[in-house]
């Protein structure tokens, strides 16, 4: 059955060789934990891909229930977390989840960095995966707002300040992050909601494309 | 499978008709003990990965993740504190050439420098060498990098008292947190005197610290009350002896657990207001 | 390629897949349980609120508003309700709600001059008799929705209003 749907899509779409190029590859020696288990280093990448897409999914869901306005997010986070079904274990996914993947990131990029896994030809797959540490950080200064606790706001605050030293252009950032010269309101609210969950995600996936297309493509760094 | 001149296609699209078997490619022939990604490296991979997200998922549902009260912009006492991740930068500029008049060389040009850095790191360190140890420069800067990201994020928690934050700002349940004796005739004396500063459940707010655990004896607290300590002024307490006497026990009574339940006898619910928020 | 060779391969091809199923399960499990739990939600059982004294009812249909806190997950608020409330044959309290069973539209006793002894609905023209029961030939398709009632020290409580199903 399922083959005849598979033979049916490949006829006209010529399927075969997408399928080879994502899932039919050889995985060499030195990085098979199963061999060599020092190779376990090797997994961060794709600990860090599964924590996003717990991210993805999670956040999607949890934007089922909140509200990115001053009067209600926190009523609604609270709501979510208290009284509807799962909810402690879907918020808890993402507020847990947004700490492990920083870690994750971290121990990959230790991993290449320390490999030296960034040198020719794969110079360009750094400059992509750091971008993607920088759009992590930012989902997680965007989405520290969302529940607008006390937490929330005042570190929100801090921030926006770091972002006004800024020399000459300090006063307009913090005015483009916040919605409003002085106010960390109801604009910075939903600014932030904005960002965090469409600009920075687009950016994310646009990346995420970008790093598995070239690493599909290079092949994994070989063994030192 | 044919290619070029005479080559035949889906009806009137670009897909060639002749179909190609999926069969896997034999990796026995590479060198080393390479193995196919699809299915059987997957296989282990999702193993493990399974076991990650139950343990995962268990953490999630025994660990509640917090929630303060709703944002107050006009509480001043509150002490900020960013997501763990970003401490190391919080930290970094509270040093005298950091932060102050220093800000942008704190916030913009140190960081920037690191940050970009890190991102050019290919274009800095450009050598063949792959090994750590055969390019000491590029090994020994990520080192200092990583273990000063470390020693600032160690630095700025180290006085926190995580315990005492989720007390004093997180939501406060009913029937939950502190319960204290409202009835007890020194809670009007506490309600007019002290409140504002130490809270309605005695638990304090900003600097201010809890009532609920002192350790103070009756006459220690109409000492404090009448004569301040520390921060606190003195004087704040104005109105007569009797009055004192019965905030002093009141306040003793509430830090002793004699507070809880009370003559209301409605004890049992209250489970202690350190946790908030787990076993709902 | 023997042919054993390829039965492995089916082997680890439906173990991934079930590891990958139980992954994928697991993940949404929860968020599945949170997304339909309004669906699950055990609905409110009907509080009763008083509306009008007994003796201000009469044989004619009157509507009488009364307000309701609602609780909407976070957000609470007032809201209004109406019903048409008259004394039956048998001496009985009947409480209609004035929700057309059409589209939605506010029904009006004898608002229209042609048929004095029904309701009417401007929307489309829809009539019910005086029992709520749809009129054939005109839009509606079913009776208007009856609400619970009691009457405690001469004040009538109206609770939930109930389909009746049927119709004409
Ligand atoms: C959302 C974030 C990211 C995801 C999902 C991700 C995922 C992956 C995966 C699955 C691999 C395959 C090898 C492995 O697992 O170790 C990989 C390789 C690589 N990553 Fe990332 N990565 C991310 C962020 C980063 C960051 C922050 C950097 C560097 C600053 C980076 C640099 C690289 C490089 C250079 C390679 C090729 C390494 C080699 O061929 O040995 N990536 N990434
Ligand atoms: S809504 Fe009443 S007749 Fe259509």
């Amino acid at each position: 059955m399922l083959q005849k749907i598979y033979d049916w899509v490949d006829e006209r779409m010529d399927i075969t060789p997408l399928w080879r190029d994502i899932a039919d590859h050889e995985v060499p020696e030195h990085v098979n934990p199963a061999h060599h288990f020092s190779a376990f280093v090797y997994c961060f990448g794709g600990l860090t891909f599964f924590v996003t897409v717990i991210q993805v999914l999670s956040g999607m869901f949890l934007t089922m229930y909140y509200v990115p306005d001053i009067e209600n997010a926190w009523k609604s986070v609270y709501y979510l977390q208290k009284e509807v079904a799962h909810g402690q274990i879907v918020r808890g996914m993402h507020h847990w989840g947004a700490s492990l993947v920083i870690v994750m990131l971290f121990l990959h990029t230790l991993r290449v960095f320390f490999q030296g896994a960034y040198k020719k030809p794969r110079e360009l797959n750094w400059v992509v995966g750091v971008l993607l540490f920088f759009v992590m950080l930012g989902l997680g200064f965007t989405g520290y707002l969302l529940p607008w606790d006390n937490k929330a706001y005042f570190a929100t605050q801090v921030g926006l300040e770091i972002a006004a030293a800024t020399p000459f252009i300090g006063d307009q950032i913090r005015t483009l992050l916040a919605g409003d010269p002085e106010i960390v309101g109801a604009q910075t609210l939903a600014r932030f909601f904005a960002i965090h969950v469409f600009f920075l995600p687009a950016a994310l996936f646009g990346l995420m494309a970008a790093h598995f297309i070239m690493i599909r493509k290079q092949g994994i760094s070989g063994p030192l | 499978m044919h290619r070029g001149k005479g080559m035949k296609f889906v009806g009137d699209s670009r897909i060639p008709a002749e179909r190609k078997p999926n069969i896997p490619k034999d990796y026995s022939e590479y060198p080393g003990r390479t193995e196919a990604f699809w299915p059987n490296f997957l296989l282990k991979e999702w193993l493990v990965g399974a076991v990650f997200l139950i343990g995962f998922l268990v953490a999630t549902a025994a660990h509640p993740s917090p929630l303060e009260q709703q944002a107050d912009p006009t509480n001043a006492s509150y002490i900020p504190l960013p997501d763990w991740y970003f401490l190391f930068l919080y930290q970094f500029l509270k040093y005298q050439y950091a932060g102050g008049d220093f800000i942008v060389l704190g916030a913009i040009v140190m960081p920037g420098l690191a940050f970009g850095a890190l991102l050019l790191a290919p274009f800095l360190d450009r050598g063949p060498e792959r090994r750590p140890t055969r390019r000491p420069i590029a090994t020994g800067l990520m080192l200092l990098g990583v273990i000063a990201t470390f020693w600032l994020t160690y630095e700025s928690v180290s006085h926190v008292d995580y315990e005492q934050r989720s007390e004093q700002y997180g939501v406060k349940e009913e029937g939950e947190g502190p319960d204290i004796n409202t009835d007890h005739p020194g809670y009007a004396v506490y309600e007019a005197n002290c409140l504002s500063c130490h809270g309605d459940t005695l638990q304090g707010q900003g600097s201010n610290p809890s009532l609920l655990k002192t350790e103070k004896s009756v006459e220690e607290i109409k000492h404090i009350a009448k004569n301040g300590i520390g921060n606190m002024p003195s004087g704040v307490f104005n109105g007569s002896e009797e009055e004192l006497q019965k905030l002093a026990e009141f306040i003793h009574s509430a830090a002793t657990g004699g507070g809880k339940g009370g003559e209301k006898g409605s004890g049992g619910e209250g489970e202690g207001g350190s946790d908030s928020g787990s076993g709902h | 390629m023997s042919k054993k060779q390829v039965s492995r391969r089916q082997f680890l091809n439906y173990t991934l897949t079930g590891v990958g199923g139980f992954m994928a399960a697991g993940m949404l499990a929860p968020m599945v349980r949170f997304a339909i739990d309004p669906v699950l939600k055990p609905s409110a059982s009907g509080e009763m609120h008083p509306v009008v004294e007994v003796s201000k009812i009469t044989n004619t249909p009157q509507r009488f508003e009364w307000e309701v806190k609602q609780q909407d997950a976070w957000y609470e608020s007032m809201v209004q309700k109406s019903a048409w409330v008259y004394v039956d044959k048998n001496d009985e309290i009947v409480a209609l709600s004035p929700i057309c069973t059409h589209l939605g539209c506010v029904v009006d006793w004898s608002s229209n001059e042609q048929y004095p002894d029904q309701f009417y609905c401007p929307c489309h023209g829809g009539r019910y008799t005086k029992d709520g029961v749809n009129v054939p030939g005109t839009p509606p398709t079913a009776p208007l929705p009856i609400y619970e009632h009691k009457v405690e020290e001469d004040m009538l409580y109206l609770g939930r209003a109930h389909d009746r199903g049927g119709g004409v």
